[in-house]
């Protein structure tokens, strides 16, 4: 056979050595699984592969972030659900007391049944979940209503939480609020033109100018030194003047823009606040009037309270469909970030992973290549002139 | 007697080409060695009478078979080889220290941990177990970039070092090729045969060749000179050694010994190979490493510096040491530009805000007086190292850019006072001007507010109705996330009040450069690491911007950093830029591969061709040993013949 030593040495190795680095790389990708297993594998699919890998981790983070307001929205949807029931129980109670013959004693036990209600409210407001406030916006690591008693009961509700929503990432761009502002959530913002008694009471109406006051508000007016004089909850007295637009302020500065032209009597006026409605306020309003009210409160009272509670059941109503909606539009936003996530894997693991069936038919052609390298070179090697010389 | 004169001819001849043949079969093996032909011609004929006659064969020359273009040729491929084969075997270490694709605990990892932990902490800012979260992925991310940052600069260290090893065997062998050049002439000049001297020289030329790019020129007597990189290091018996150095930038370069005449350019060879590393691939990968490390520092530290934690504003921050104390000379860059300090009196709870200018020729002795001598309550000072500390009083501060509650300037009269809010979400810092329309009690009438920019000389922004149907307190959006409300109480025509709104109060970019309240120290792959305020205290990262500092801006657009195309990262996002690091790292690599398989092909099919021409052919050898052999037999038989004619003739006699 033709060939020199050399030759066939340096043939027979280099194919050994091909069919070995071939071999070696095929039992790789067996053993891995993976035919692109570092950037020199394939370095525009090791790029899309890197890039894949990275959307998986984040679209589980926004998954998990989407878990957490889920979670977090239907404590909260839970606790609005609670106090909406409280309010019923609330407002079956005023009907109860406000339409039938009871006694003082029944009324003050009907007291009793708010304010206990009251304090499951303010409870339910301050609830935490983790350790987190449910209803005080970015603020969680406080409790977002503070209370301030007066003989052990409560006097005033104060939000002391943030005004902005604590939103997070659920998606690229998509951010969901998961710690609802309670002060937006419990409290009407959507005022109207204070509504008066239209007949009966003092005479006032309600002034051209936007008013301040929120809810149910008492405005008295007595008759001293030849002049009406008119004041709110409590605050300082002013002089009727007769005009259009008298503002009369509270003790907390809050004014009442009053039509005084018409005042002809003394007396107190219920004056309803549309729109502007707080929930721990008209419990303690009702639960005061219950407590303490003379007839004329507790006669306007009687007409009055359907309103209010009418509007606190919509306000509640509307927290909870706001809650159940964000809810409902992250389960599927969470279930459309699962698909991408998943999407994203197998594309991943589609690049990434080796044809094992071609692996192995791949392995056995070189196993035949190398064994038959070496078989000829063994040819090669066994026949020679010199077998013939004698 | 000429009988015998031809018999001893054709048996000397016959001697000759047995050994001939012995010295091929021999070296059948040996790498370098070409096989030997032997050169019959007939010997000087006689005449006698008209008959001319032979007498005898002479033996010509001992010769190498050997085509020297081929020859050349598979020189060419050796230093190509030598080169690519370099070059690849170190890339393929560099592209091990960044980690298999999509295994655990790679710099790509640690990118995406980083920025989820950023935006987990966004949606729980002042929790203690997500700010520790952060602060671990922020370290384990610096550590990643430090260890491949260590990596390739050992790597580098290496390719240097070899490149001095390298350079010491080709001195080695410029010696040999000298010496056997010596010999080789000495020997032809007398006559001689040195076709195995030959063949050695020409085997040290090919090992030169695999370490530096060679060509070569033959000359009388046998003598090869040498060029190694354009140099001639070999010409006849005399060498010329060459030495290698790093030059400035840290760049590899080649010289004549005995001179400082330095190339960093190289072709071909091995040391070329580490030249191409040294020079370009490891400095080009560990320069996008460093790239991209000082990216996301500057980048994080920008947007941390304005920012406050969970745990508040600062009572006292010093900044990191500098090794100037000129402004000019930090990187990065400072600026001319303001810089606006949040300030809360710590007895009245007031919150205000002041503001230094700074020049880009300043030093930080400039900037300490300016803050000492114009900020109340804070007190600035540059200590030996030039760390730059800020000490407050009575005082709180920090750079926070939340708009003030009371207006920054005003010429209301009435008794209606205006408050601001929000954080302002525009790009460039702005005052806005509210000019009163009408005049009367808010909620009233038709009070309005006219909105402008520009401090009142920009355009109208919007008109707020504050008149009939505004609920005073109310909070009414401006623009950009500015709100404004207003009390009770009234407001005159005309009158205005100013609000300054910031998209940064770092204009001139110190804090950052400094070290005031950053997140990251460092200026690059192998020196990142998060700031010790920060490891100690993850209260301190600076997660909000809003006055209440319970908010998540900031942290949320550090988050969004991840999704950012940043400049300095050729707009890039982070992660696309590192994915971009590794695949052309891979490709880099993938092109070797398949260059060194080329070349490794073609010189397989190049030494098969010279195998061909200058290869040992067992067989045919075997076949002239024959030939040899019957034609020593053949002669012997004609000395035979002719002892036996002159016996005869002596018989007669």
């Amino acid at each position: 056979m033709a060939g020199t030593l050399e030759g066939i040495y340096d043939n027979l190795r280099f194919a050994l050595q091909q069919h070995t680095e071939a071999l070696a790389e095929l039992q790789e990708q067996a053993s891995t699984g993976s035919k692109v297993r570092r950037a020199s594998d394939g370095p525009v699919a090791a790029y899309e592969i890197l890039g894949l890998g990275s959307q998986v981790s984040s679209l589980q983070t926004y998954m998990d972030n989407s878990a957490e307001v889920i979670s977090t929205l239907e404590i909260s949807s839970g606790i609005i659900s609670k106090m909406s029931s409280n309010l019923s129980t609330a407002e079956e109670r005023m009907t109860q007391v406000v339409s039938g013959t009871y006694t003082d004693a029944h009324r003050r036990t009907a007291a009793g049944e708010i304010d206990e209600i009251l304090e499951q409210v303010v409870l339910l407001a301050n609830w935490q979940y983790s350790g987190r406030s449910l209803f005080g916006g970015t603020k969680t690591s406080t409790l977002p209503y503070k209370v301030q008693r007066t003989n052990g009961q409560i006097s005033s509700v104060t939000y002391q939480g943030s005004l902005d929503g604590r939103d997070i990432e659920v998606a690229a761009g998509v951010e969901m609020p998961a710690f609802l502002v309670g002060d937006a959530l419990f409290r009407s913002d959507d005022r109207s033109t204070p509504v008066f008694p239209e007949s009966g009471g003092t005479g006032a109406k309600a002034g051209t100018g936007t008013s301040t006051v929120r809810g149910d508000v008492w405005l008295e007016v007595i008759y001293e030194d030849s002049n009406y004089k008119m004041r709110i909850d409590g605050g300082a007295y002013v002089t009727v003047d007769g005009t259009g637009n008298q503002a009369v302020t509270d003790l907390d500065g809050r004014i009442l823009y009053v039509d005084s032209s018409a005042i002809d009597s003394t007396g107190k006026d219920l004056v309803r606040v549309p729109g502007t409605y707080d929930i721990f306020e008209t419990l303690i309003n009702m639960r005061d009037v219950l407590q303490d009210g003379d007839a004329e409160q507790l006669s306007q009272l009687q007409d009055k309270a359907a309103y209010a509670f009418d509007e606190l059941k919509k306000l509640l109503a509307r927290a909870s469909v706001f809650a159940g909606t964000r809810m409902g539009s992250l389960g599927q936003l969470k279930d459309t970030v699962e698909n991408l996530k998943y999407s994203a894997a197998e594309e991943a693991g589609r690049l990434q992973s080796a044809d094992i069936a071609e692996v192995a038919m791949e392995m056995a052609q070189r196993q035949i290549l190398y064994e038959m390298s070496l078989a000829v070179t063994a040819k090669l090697l066994s026949i020679s002139l010199l077998d013939f010389i004698r | 007697m000429d009988s015998f004169s031809i018999g001893i001819s054709g048996l000397e001849a016959a001697m000759a080409g047995l050994n001939v043949v012995g010295n091929n079969m021999a070296n059948a093996t040996t790498e370098g060695y070409h096989q030997q032909k032997i050169d019959f011609r007939p010997a000087y004929s006689t005449r006698v009478g008209d008959i001319i006659l032979g007498r005898g064969v002479d033996v010509g020359e001992v010769a190498r078979v050997i085509d020297n273009l081929l020859e050349q040729q598979i020189l060419e491929q050796r230093y190509l080889f030598g080169q690519v084969s370099q070059e690849l075997d170190t890339l393929r270490t560099a592209e091990a220290a960044f980690g298999g694709i999509l295994a655990e605990g790679t710099l790509g990892t640690a990118i995406d941990a980083f920025f989820n932990s950023l935006q987990d902490l966004s949606s729980y800012p002042n929790e203690q177990i997500y700010q520790t979260q952060a602060v671990d992925a922020a370290d384990v991310l610096a550590n990643q970039f430090q260890t491949i940052a260590n990596s390739l600069s050992s790597l580098e260290n290496r390719v240097v070092l070899e490149a001095s090893n390298t350079i010491a065997e080709v001195n080695i062998l410029i010696n040999q090729i000298g010496e056997l050049n010596d010999k080789i002439r000495d020997l032809e000049l007398r006559g001689g045969e040195a076709s195995n001297l030959r063949d050695q020289r020409d085997q040290r030329i090919a090992e030169l060749s695999a370490l530096i790019s060679v060509e070569t020129v033959a000359r009388e007597y046998g003598v090869v000179d040498v060029k190694a990189n354009e140099v001639p290091v070999v010409t006849g018996s005399t060498v010329t050694q060459l030495k290698v150095s790093l030059r400035s930038g840290s760049l590899l370069g080649i010289s004549v010994l005995d001179a400082d005449n330095y190339s960093t350019q190289l072709e071909g060879g091995k040391l070329a190979g580490l030249f191409t590393l040294k020079n370009t691939l490891l400095k080009g990968v560990s320069s996008s490493l460093d790239t991209l490390a000082t990216a996301i520092i500057q980048k994080i530290n920008q947007y941390h510096v304005q920012g406050v934690g969970s745990d508040g504003s600062f009572s006292k921050l010093t900044g990191w040491s500098m090794s100037s104390a000129d402004l000019d000379d930090f990187v990065p860059a400072v600026s001319d530009g303001d810089i606006y300090f949040r300030l809360t009196n710590q007895t009245t709870d007031v919150v205000s805000r002041e503001s230094i200018t700074i020049s880009a020729s300043d030093t930080l002795s400039d900037v300490a007086t300016n803050i000492t001598n114009n900020i109340t309550g804070l007190t600035a000072s540059v200590d030996s190292s030039n760390k730059l500390s800020i000490e407050a009083t009575g005082y709180e501060f920090d750079f926070s850019p939340a708009v003030l509650s009371a207006p920054t300037a005003s010429t209301l009269t009435g008794t209606s006072s205006p408050t601001l809010s929000g954080t302002y979400t525009g790009t460039d810092n702005d005052t806005f001007q509210f000019k009163v329309v009408g005049s009367g009690s808010v909620g009233n009438g038709t009070l309005k507010l006219e909105v402008r920019d520009n401090g009142g000389a920009g355009s109208l922004i919007c008109t707020l109705d504050v008149g009939s149907g505004y609920e005073a307190d109310y909070k009414l959006h401006v623009a950009d996330g500015i709100y404004v409300s207003l009390s009770n109480g009234t407001l005159t025509d005309t009158e205005t009040f100013d609000v300054k709104v910031f998209s940064s109060t770092d204009a001139s970019g110190l804090l950052a450069s400094v070290g005031l309240n950053t997140f990251f120290s460092g200026s690059g792959a192998a020196s990142i690491a998060v700031c010790s305020d920060i490891v100690t205290t993850p209260g301190r990262i600076a997660t909000s911007l809003g006055p209440e500092m319970m908010d998540n801006e900031n942290v949320a657009r550090m988050a969004g950093l991840k999704d950012e195309l940043l400049s300095n990262l050729s707009n890039l996002t982070p992660g696309a830029f590192y994915r971009g690091i590794v695949a052309q790292l891979g490709q880099k690599i993938t092109v070797r591969e398949m260059k060194h398989g080329n070349i490794e092909f073609m010189t397989q099919n190049l030494k098969n061709r010279r195998d061909e021409v200058s290869g040992v052919d067992i067989n045919e050898q075997a076949a002239q040993m024959m030939v040899f052999e019957r034609l020593f037999q053949a002669m012997a038989k004609y000395m035979n013949v002719a002892q036996s004619y002159y016996d005869t003739l002596y018989g007669i006699l």
